[in-house]
């Protein structure tokens, strides 16, 4: 089949993501999915997607996609000049374009991840319910690797008539040059010394080079290693834990499902999106959370994107691991 | 005790050892989270521990509480009925040109190498926990006459397969990478060759034996 379009530059880093998978957690597999899940929602809404259809996850830019049929795409996230045959086309919004045009992300200058999506969703294989490249987990073919250059790609729906959308200005998420993360405290919170508990919410870290789709990790005032963990144990998304230098990580997308250090607690995980757009040297802090009010946001955000309904989507009756969960699916995802 | 982890999660660490009976009341303490609570959106048991997400239009973290309480109540008042299912069945080369601890791990035994493969091989051990990678199982409890502490410093490399101890544990390496486990053993690679296999080969419960192969069934078996 002929490809609808074809990556001539991938950049440094772009996988395919979705919004992950859960029903593999008990097997050990990483959640995966769009490190800023509320930009790749965003960039499937603009084009009236099943908000979990497959997209790109761009890192940092350097990207270029020549299109071979007359479609739309919607970009959102990082903010990477992307222009189509030269003309800037800005971000937070649909751009249609015709066969041989082509589209360009340059280098972002302020955010992380650029999400290009497409009418229909990528036409992907599938690993548990979802599409999300997880390049640790070993998985064959995209579900296991970077695209390269030369990648053909095809979606659900090239032809479908999509306006032009763009995000109202007062919902495009606000460039930030300092975080505080909302910290939910828990696991071994309580063994950590009273001094070590106080500097988690006045010291101030900066996000290190060294993070990456797994994990956010942060440098600056060592704690102290806090209690000795002696069996792993399960993780939730945007857990806090500090290694054996005494700095804390924050556990990203692709994030092992136990861990077998002390943990502060874990992150909001709406405030997670902003941070998987922080840039290396931001400086970044921790303030008390309420967990009701975060259960909330989550709730209104689920509604909000219109999946509400992501339950069903991950079976989790008594049935709980199959082997017909295993089997690689080809084709696009129910609706 | 019960603890939330995150806004939507519950983690609940039973009093009880990290062992085949430990997991088996975990398990037991899930069939009854999952028929208590119906929202769930997963469950994931390790060791003494269960965690479970719900969703957060029903999430109510009291009445999660209280279901929960109970059925942690009444998975410890019984004895476990353990499904460990069919056991798996590995196949393991104890050679040390393959595995770079198991003369370590004899001598501070003060046995032979054979000997730690017999000790080893002969002992039907339980998942009890899944995780660090796909297709990785915390599997125990190993004889306490080989068990090792993970080497101080890990190894940048430990190949597909390799089969090692860290206390009183035994893993096998799903895939190529980074660990600090003491290794004594190689499974033929090719039985990790499959991602789909290699991920549903263990299940937190199940059981595990080991059978010793030499090194000419080994390299037969593709090394």
């Amino acid at each position: 089949m002929s490809p609808h379009g074809v990556v001539d530059r991938p950049g440094p880093l772009c996988t395919i993501q979705d919004l992950g998978r859960r029903t593999g957690r008990r097997a050990g597999l990483a959640p995966g999915g769009a490190m800023d899940q509320r930009a790749y929602l965003w960039a499937n809404r603009l084009l009236g997607n099943d908000p979990a259809a497959a997209a790109l996850e761009v890192t940092l830019g350097g990207f270029a996609l020549r299109f071979a049929v007359e479609t739309a795409v919607a970009l959102a996230g990082a903010d990477c000049a992307a222009t189509l045959d030269g003309v800037e086309t800005g971000t937070w919004r649909t751009v249609r374009a015709r066969p041989g045009q082509v589209l360009r992300l340059g280098y972002s200058a302020t955010g992380m991840r650029a999400f290009v999506a497409f009418p229909g969703g990528l036409d992907v294989r599938t690993a548990f319910g979802s599409a999300s490249a997880v390049v640790r987990d070993g998985w064959p073919g995209l579900l296991g690797r970077a695209l390269r250059a030369g990648e053909p790609l095809r979606w659900g729906d090239p032809g479908r008539a999509c306006p032009v959308r763009r995000v109202p200005r007062e919902l495009v998420p606000p460039e930030t040059a300092s975080l505080t993360l909302p910290l939910i405290v828990g696991y071994e919170w309580a063994e950590f010394s009273k001094a070590d508990r106080e500097r988690v919410f006045d010291a101030e870290w900066t996000l290190d080079p060294a993070s990456d789709r797994t994990a956010g990790r942060l440098a600056g005032p060592a704690l102290g290693s806090g209690p000795r963990v002696l069996d792993s144990t399960p993780l939730v998304d945007g857990t806090v834990q500090v290694t054996g230098d005494g700095l804390p990580l924050v556990f990203m997308r692709d994030r092992p499902t136990i861990g077998g250090y002390a943990k502060l607690g874990s992150v909001d995980p709406v405030a997670l999106d902003a941070f998987a757009q922080a840039r290396p040297g931001t400086p970044i802090r921790f303030a008390r959370a309420d967990s009701e009010a975060i259960r909330e946001a989550l709730a209104r955000r689920e509604r909000f994107f219109m999946i509400q309904d992501v339950a069903a989507r991950f079976p989790t009756g008594k049935r709980v691991f199959s082997n017909t969960e295993m089997s690689l699916n080809r084709g696009r995802r129910e609706r | 005790m019960i603890t939330f982890p995150g806004p939507v999660s519950a983690l609940v660490t039973l009093p009880v050892a990290p062992d085949r009976d430990g997991i088996a009341r975990v398990l037991e303490l899930e069939r009854l989270a999952r028929d208590a609570l119906p929202d769930l959106r997963a469950t994931i048991p390790a060791f003494s521990r269960l965690l479970i997400e719900g969703s957060p239009h029903s999430w109510d973290a009291t009445e999660v509480e209280s279901r929960l309480a109970a059925a942690a109540e009444a998975c410890l008042a019984e004895t476990p009925r353990i499904d460990a299912g069919d056991p798996v069945s590995l196949p393991v080369c104890y050679d040390p040109e393959l595995a770079p601890d198991l003369e370590d791990v004899a001598a501070n035994a003060g046995v032979d190498v054979a000997e730690v493969a017999r000790l080893h091989s002969r002992a039907a051990y339980a998942v009890l926990a899944t995780g660090f990678a796909p297709g990785f199982a915390y599997m125990g409890d190993v004889d306490a006459r080989i068990a090792m502490p993970r080497l101080a410093t890990p190894r940048p490399r430990v190949e597909a397969g390799s089969v090692g101890i860290a206390d009183r544990r035994t893993g096998v390496y799903p895939a190529a990478g980074p660990g600090g486990w003491r290794l004594i053993g190689r499974v033929p690679s090719a039985l990790f060759a499959d991602a789909a296999e290699r991920i549903a080969r263990f299940r937190p419960g199940g059981s595990v034996r080991f059978r010793p192969m030499d090194r000419d069934e080994y390299e037969a078996a593709g090394g």
